[in-house]
């Protein structure tokens, strides 16, 4: 079963993301800042990244999603969004923020289960 | 002058002739006046305003056509008739020259002479109709000079620039006002202006000239002149028509908003925050009674439990944020009553330590008080001053080491009650000290992140000092510890 890296500074978005998806059968690593996430990442070589935007410091996922790619890190990344749609800051994927698809939060089960699934589908047969 | 009998003066050396011909125009109804020389003729002409006037050329002082020369600088209406029994053609032009309205050859019969004073007459009437005429169209005039110049007085006063362009894209007028605007130096009347103009105002300006055909519709657009909100405008496009209705130009009305647009971005930046402040909580507590309810989810008992323990710590939390959205807001508008009395910082102190005793203690601090013995007293709200301590003191314990220490002191200046609360916590980095008092901004580093907190806790202390004309200061040094001192003025 695939490794998920999940990164997000909320300890409780964690649990809950690591229990829905641990329910399903994934691998599941955490970290809770930028540093540790990237980190982790590169120790364990996971199959998909989930990244929050972290919005206490308003470009952390941004941010840490583009130092992914520059050290060619090219594994889906899912990202989580909060207020985006509420202050107009809508992101498209591809566009500045290098990631393969968004979840607003609060987050469903089902809609994460179904994101996740059909970003590893996508990567496995891309990787082939 | 004329009373509806024509006023006439006959100035004649000769006395007969000046007798019988007054006598003769009196019983045709004229007021007839009479000089026996030039110079007492000149006098009576600038004495009244005559009708007519009858002027003998020869006389023994002056010669008839100087009194002409007189009669015509004073008079110019006076309708002249130059009388002389030397008549020749030479004189005739002379004086008609000289500004006579005609010419009467002495002797001459009454009915030779009524006739001439009839048309002389109707003259005069048309004289004075044209002299009305002229008066009021030079009142007209004047009057729309005036009006001219007040318009523009107008039109510079008003704050917002005001430009006229013609279908030439040229420019036709504007205010000084207008410069400003566009932030541009200079503009002349009459040149193109499209090149001076930002984008998005010439291709609205564009939109209007294409088309020869007046239509009555407005454009209005906001437009930055300066990047980043630095000047913003507001500029409305009308179409201006020449009285037949045809299409003449455009005038457009360019409103400084940048005030506007600063205060709306501060306002939106902020309502982003507080809804993102308030759905992160609601997001995981949200994320736990998904995962309880989902029957695909295996959730132990234990578990259960620990996902409302923490639900509950989080909507604590949420409560907590709102509460002190509502403080600020209520601050802010200055709804809240105020109850200025007399109070006792040392009370003040002593209840807010108590309130916190238990946090103190779990973490082991050591606190130390330095207090004047003889405070003066303050008059000041007792809820926002016990605010204001109770935000740094759980400041100074949050942000503390295990067995740290919290060393508080207050006494007075000659103006000030000064109270200073240092703790042996974490510390605050050079680059955010001037971010604390900020909204929502909380420091972001390794010992933080355990932390919470609302992020307005220092918003409000500092909220509340200011509007008792106070100040707060801060001294930090990271890892080290920080001390806040604050600045209440004794109301004396």
């Amino acid at each position: 079963m695939a490794l998920i890296v999940i990164i997000d500074d909320d300890p409780d978005i964690i649990e809950v993301s690591t229990l829905v998806l641990k329910s399903k059968g994934y691998d599941i690593a955490t970290a809770n800042n930028p540093e540790d996430g990237f980190e982790i990442v590169n120790k364990l070589k996971p199959q998909l990244i989930i990244l929050d935007v972290m919005m206490d410091e308003p470009d952390d996922g941004f941010f840490l999603a583009q130092k992914f790619r520059r050290n060619k890190i090219d594994i889906p990344i899912l990202m989580y969004t909060s207020v985006s749609k509420a202050i107009g800051f809508e992101y498209g994927a591809g566009e500045m923020v290098p990631v393969d698809d968004f979840v607003e939060k609060p987050i469903s089960p089902e809609q994460l289960v179904e994101k996740v699934e059909n970003l590893l589908k996508k990567e496995k047969k891309r990787s082939k | 002058m004329n009373n509806n009998n024509p006023h006439i003066i006959i100035i004649d050396d000769e006395k007969g002739l000046r007798e019988g011909t007054k006598r003769l125009l009196e019983e045709e109804n004229y007021t007839v006046d009479t000089a026996e020389n030039g110079l007492k003729g000149i006098e009576l002409i600038k004495k009244n305003d005559y009708d007519l006037a009858i002027i003998d050329l020869r006389m023994p002082d002056i010669e008839g056509t100087d009194v002409l020369k007189e009669l015509k600088l004073y008079r110019p209406n006076t309708v002249s008739f130059i009388a002389t029994a030397y008549a020749s053609f030479e004189t005739a032009v002379e004086s008609t020259r000289l500004g006579a309205y005609s010419y009467i050859p002495k002797p001459f019969s009454p009915d030779e002479l009524l006739h001439q004073l009839k048309q002389g007459y109707k003259q005069r009437l048309l004289l004075l109709e044209a002299e009305r005429l002229k008066i009021e169209r030079e009142k007209n005039l004047l009057e729309i000079a005036h009006e001219k110049s007040r318009l523009k007085t107008i039109i510079e006063a008003i704050s917002s620039g005001v430009l006229l362009i013609n279908k030439e894209g040229e420019v036709v007028y504007y205010n000084n006002a207008t410069l400003h605007k566009l932030n541009i130096d200079r503009l002349n009347i009459g040149e193109r202006i499209r090149g001076k103009l930002p984008d998005k105002i010439a291709a609205i300006l564009d939109s209007f000239l294409v088309s020869d055909e007046y239509h009555d519709k407005s454009v209005t657009a906001q437009i930055e002149i300066i990047p980043q909100n630095r000047l913003v405008i507001d500029a409305t496009f009308s179409p201006v028509p020449h009285p037949d209705g045809s299409f003449a130009g455009v005038v457009i009305v360019l409103k400084n908003i940048t005030g506007f647009k600063q205060v709306e971005h501060i306002k939106n930046e902020f309502i982003s925050m507080v809804a993102h402040e308030l759905k992160t909580p609601i997001a995981a507590v949200l994320g736990y009674i998904k995962i309880i309810l989902d029957d695909t989810i295996p959730v132990t008992y234990e578990q259960q439990h620990d996902f409302l323990s923490r639900s509950h710590i989080r909507l604590k939390s949420l409560l907590d944020l709102i509460n002190d959205l509502l403080d600020i807001s209520r601050m802010e508008l200055k709804t809240k009553q105020r109850e200025i009395q007399k109070i006792d910082i040392k009370e003040i102190l002593e209840s807010s330590l108590n309130l916190l005793e238990i946090e103190i203690s779990k973490k082991r601090l050591e606190i130390t008080t330095d207090i004047d013995y003889d405070l003066p007293e303050l008059k000041a709200d007792y809820a926002e001053i016990s605010r204001v301590l109770l935000n740094l003191l759980s400041n100074a314990i949050k942000y503390n080491i295990e067995n740290g220490k919290i060393f508080i002191k207050i006494h007075q200046s000659p103006n000030h009650l000064i109270i200073k609360v240092e703790d042996t916590g974490i510390g605050i980095k050079t680059d955010d000290k001037e971010k604390i008092f900020s909204e929502f901004f909380r420091a972001k580093n390794k010992f933080t992140r355990s932390i919470s907190g609302t992020g307005l806790g220092l918003t409000i202390v500092k909220r509340i000092v200011e509007s008792y004309h106070g100040k707060i200061d801060v001294e930090s040094e990271y890892e080290k510890g920080t001390a806040f001192t604050i600045h209440l003025p004794i109301n004396k």
